[in-house]
């Protein structure tokens, strides 16, 4: 679901030389080299190219579609050809990977483009705080967003007379309630991307990416009871330590499960299988009143090397202004990262456009330092399944996990 | 009556029940493929589909560009079949006809090649053919599988090889040809079931080869491997698209073979050797 | 050209190639397993000698992958061995329909990694997996199983994904083979009075012994190596349960960055099939 981002830090002052000498010559004629990826495999930006080549005579956008594979396919090309100096001028990157990139030092920070670009006062400042580096700097332009929220039966729930659940503790009575023959109350995701689940249930339920905090007694208790949701309540399937993205969501339309987490990106499948009966509302809180909504993003980043940083930065916040914005967003199946195309958004229902905006708020990534995407990939995956499968303690994987982000 | 029923039960029984194992998954996903999406996810598992429909595999030819894809992983595999025998017969020949120093230590020094996983080569041979301008053409592809099946090929041929005996090349020798007319002539036309099967081998190979496809390629020339992994996304899975091309995809290297297997017949039979 | 020249002009062209595609590359992973290499820090590399070697083996998950390895390759190997030869000698017998079998027995074979690892996992799927519904319903299994989440099952549906995907291979390899008995040997044998038995295990079988070895042997390299079924169908899970050798090494290089480690565990797997390739062959001397 959300991805390694890869950003890449140029050597500041020669890029901001080079920009010097592009912005004395504006209309020098350009070729801009964009990597990007979209779920449909029909959809395309050539519309989108067309419009911005029209407007921008001097400037040609030489799009390339790589294939996402799951994610691991895109970073591995993207990855392979940064290394060998072979790399776009500007690519879709995610979040998750800019710590790495960073240290590779294959991004040009934006700084300097975005004071002063107009667009930047239509996206919103809880989406620009999430998006600065650890250096201070910002190299990554957002164009898409998401946040996870959680899916629920309403229809179920209703008939069980349950209320939507704000609490952890809330959630789990009704999970319990939904749980039956053949009908578990919560998908839960085993896979990579279950580290979101994770975060949701522990990091709200009292833990905290700080020093000492993944391994305080809430931070234990709190991912004892998210193991014990598998274990011992038994209200998620017993597939869960390997179920993925397609399980979740197909437990969901085949109405085995009554709820998971996911976000807007999978809205309109839903609907289309289950109508009015499923709704999303933000995660429940811990007791703390803590919550934590995993932020996805999509983003555009310049390279380095990038021979006109000009031309590419005026394509890229060409596609984070507002009309181009929604007009990608609707070939991506995202959501719009700009304010004000979010008030006429109309490519998913309602209901699902006022979770992921209430959820802004308690919108989160993992921490941006390097473990982070081995942590995601491999470390999380293989530690969590052997506790949901008894062989490993969970209080021994927080202490784990706590040595790996605070050594 | 007793024979052809003796035929049924010990050779076209078993024979089925191996197709049905072979062919079952395939069967399956070729009725995923010609089936409404929404199918895949009811409950109980609907084996029967509710309505059929071609709307899949006419979106992927026409919307997508799986034909290009399929012409694509045409031309590397073909290329591979005609570079790797073209480079393993001769390699195979002097194996099995000659002993020479160093002959042992050759033949496993080609195994080798095989023993280290690509996927850990695969960042180092990004950089040699990018400077050797190769990137994302056909002869990267192709010499790049040629290379990796190569050991395969030669070992397999040198087996088959090795089958045929070596009085037919001394007679040939002995008749004043030359060792190339030897290979040509002789050998050649004997070895015909190993050139298939090892044929079929390096079309196979290359034709679902995923990681050079994607990595050494992908804009230009981009096979059906790549191709097939656009239909896995961020949030979801084009199922239906993804069903249809799976199905066709391993159309091509079947119909071949049941062009060639033909020459699967055995080579040797009384008075092959000519006087 | 003469006697000694002429086998190595032979094999020039082949060695060309590979020593251009080949040679540099694993130089290249050769030298990564004795530096310091970590993807995203490529401007430091410090020469580490075996220590890189040290940690890949003091690694707990290591060993664990070794074992899974072993039987991922043991395993799979010997049932794909045995269904493909089966089928082949069955395709080598005349019934009308057999270029037909033939042609469709290669179908597994002719498909993508990805496919079969997508198509296997949705057919075991727990809630949604036709391997359940029907199980079920004839009653083979009680209840529906979790197949890839369960460490005791996840092994045997991978495995059970290869040999579909791998029978194929050794079917037509050694149905190629059993043409290259001269039917003269079985006609004299028959006239010896030998039974079907006899025929098979004194004509067939020593005739295709080299075919036999040889693609024994290619093919436990092959699956050995590889890691695109596992990683799709589970990668590498639940826990370790599934995680091989070569899996293990390219997490380590492409997930966790450490490239130098990833190369090390590599080149141990490279010398582990070495090792039992002259062993295999001292073994073929000794005869």
């Amino acid at each position: 679901m959300k991805r390694r981002t890869l950003l890449k830090a140029a050597g500041a002052a020669a890029a901001i030389g080079l920009t010097q000498r592009l912005y004395a010559f504006p209309n020098k004629p350009a070729t801009v080299r964009w990597w990007y990826h979209f779920d449909d495999p029909k959809a395309s930006p050539d519309g989108l190219i067309a419009e911005f080549e029209k407007a921008n005579p001097t400037i040609r956008i030489h799009a390339q579609s790589i294939p996402w594979g799951g994610g691991s396919d895109y970073d591995t090309r993207l990855y392979t050809a940064l290394i060998a100096n072979h790399g776009p001028d500007t690519a879709m990157v995610k979040l998750r990977n800019l710590p790495q990139l960073v240290e590779m030092e294959v991004l040009l920070p934006i700084d300097q483009y975005l004071d002063g670009w107009p667009g930047k006062s239509d996206i919103s400042d809880a989406i620009w705080k999430l998006h600065v580096a650890a250096d201070g700097k910002h190299y990554y332009l957002p164009l898409q967003y998401i946040t996870t929220y959680l899916y629920l039966r309403q229809d179920w729930f209703q008939k069980e007379g349950l209320q939507t659940p704000k609490t952890l503790s809330d959630f789990l009575t009704a999970a319990r309630a939904l749980t039956g023959t053949d009908r578990w109350g919560f998908g839960l995701r085993g896979d990579s991307g279950g580290v979101d689940f994770w975060c949701t249930f522990v990091i709200g339920g009292g833990a905290e990416f700080l020093k000492g905090e993944l391994s305080t007694p809430a931070a234990l208790a709190a991912n004892q009871w998210y193991i014990d949701l598998y274990r011992k309540n038994k209200v998620c399937p017993p597939s869960s330590p390997t179920d993925g993205f397609l399980q979740t969501i197909n437990n969901m339309k085949a109405g085995r499960t009554a709820m998971t987490i996911h976000h807007i990106g999978s809205a309109n499948q839903l609907t289309q299988e289950l109508g009015d009966s499923i709704t999303a509302v933000p995660v429940p809180c811990g007791p703390a009143g803590k919550a934590w909504s995993t932020y996805g993003d999509g983003s555009n980043a310049i390279f380095a090397n990038c021979v006109n940083p000009e031309a590419a930065w005026r394509w890229i916040s060409y596609l984070s202004s507002a009309p181009a914005n929604v007009a990608f967003n609707k070939l991506a199946g995202q959501m719009t990262v700009t304010t004000s195309g979010a008030k006429d958004w109309n490519l998913h229902p309602k209901r699902f456009v006022d979770a992921t905006t209430q959820s802004l708020a308690s919108a989160r990534t993992l921490p941006l330092v390097e473990q982070t995407a081995d942590f995601v990939r491999t470390v999380w995956p293989q530690t969590n399944q052997e506790e949901l499968l008894g062989q490993a303690a969970p209080d021994d994987a927080m202490r784990k996990f706590e040595q790996i982000f605070f050594p | 009556m007793k024979g052809r029923m003796k035929t049924v039960l010990v050779t076209e029984l078993p024979m089925l029940a191996i197709l049905a194992f072979a062919l079952g998954p395939w069967l399956w996903m070729l009725l995923s493929s010609i089936r409404p999406e929404r199918d895949m996810t009811r409950t109980p598992l609907m084996i029967w589909p509710s309505t059929l429909t071609l709307a899949h595999h006419i979106e992927l030819l026409e919307r997508t560009s799986f034909v290009e894809n399929l012409r694509d992983s045409l031309i590397v595999a073909a290329g591979t079949v005609m570079v790797g025998l073209g480079l393993a017969l001769p390699a195979a020949y002097a194996f099995s006809r000659f002993r020479f120093r160093g002959r042992t230590t050759m033949r496993s020094l080609f195994l080798i090649i095989n023993m280290f996983p690509i996927v850990m080569l695969i960042l180092p041979l990004f950089i040699l053919m990018r400077q050797l301008r190769l990137l994302d053409t056909y002869f990267a592809l192709i010499s790049a599988h040629a290379t990796f099946t190569l050991p395969f090929a030669i070992w397999l041929l040198t087996s088959y090889m090795d089958g045929i005996p070596t009085e037919l090349d001394q007679a040939a020798l002995i008749d004043g040809a030359t060792r190339w007319q030897t290979m040509r002539f002789v050998i050649l036309p004997l070895v015909g079931p190993g050139m298939v099967a090892v044929g079929i081998y390096l079309f196979i190979t290359s034709w679902n080869e995923y990681l050079f496809a994607l990595v050494l390629a992908g804009e230009q020339v981009r096979t059906v491997t790549v191709a097939l992994q656009m239909f896995i996304g961020e949030n979801g899975i084009n199922w239906g698209l993804l069903m249809a091309g799976g199905t066709l995809v391993g159309l091509p290297a079947t119909v071949l073979f049941l062009l060639l297997q033909r020459r699967l017949v055995g080579g040797l039979t009384a008075g092959a050797v000519k006087g | 050209m003469n006697k000694r020249t002429t086998p190595w002009l032979l094999l020039a062209p082949a060695l060309l190639i590979a020593g251009l595609y080949v040679l540099f590359p694993v130089a290249q992973a050769l030298s990564m397993s004795l530096h310091y290499v970590n993807l995203f820090h490529p401007r430091t590399r410090p020469f580490v000698g075996l220590t890189n070697y040290l940690n890949a083996l003091s690694d707990p998950v290591f060993w664990r992958s070794l074992f899974n390895s072993f039987i991922w390759v043991f395993g799979s190997v010997s049932m794909q061995f045995l269904l493909g030869f089966g089928a082949a000698l069955l395709l080598n017998r005349s019934f009308a329909w057999r270029g037909v079998a033939r042609a469709l027995v290669i179908v597994p074979w002719a498909l993508p990694s990805v496919i079969i690892g997508l198509i296997w996992t949705w057919m075991l799927d727990f809630n949604l997996g036709i391997v359940n519904a029907l199980g079920t319903r004839l009653g083979l299994i009680s209840s529906p199983i979790a197949w890839l989440s369960r460490p005791d099952t996840a092994m045997v549906a991978v495995m059970l994904a290869v040999v579909w995907q791998g029978f194929p291979f050794f079917a037509v390899t050694l149905l190629a083979g059993l043409q290259g008995i001269p039917a003269e040997l079985y006609e004299a044998a028959s006239l010896d009075g030998a039974s079907t038995a006899g025929k098979f295990w004194h004509v067939t079988l020593p005739g295709l012994a080299s075919v036999i070895a040889t693609a024994l042997l290619l093919r436990m390299i092959w699956v050995a190596n590889s890691l695109d079924l596992i990683l799709v169908m589970t990668g590498g899970g639940p826990g370790t349960a599934t995680l091989t050798l070569p899996l293990h090494a390219m997490l380590t290089a492409w997930s966790g960055g450490n490239y130098g480690k990833g190369s090390a565990l590599a080149v141990i797997l490279t010398l582990i099939l070495l090792g039992g390739m002259i062993f295999s062959l001292l073994g073929k001397r000794k005869q």
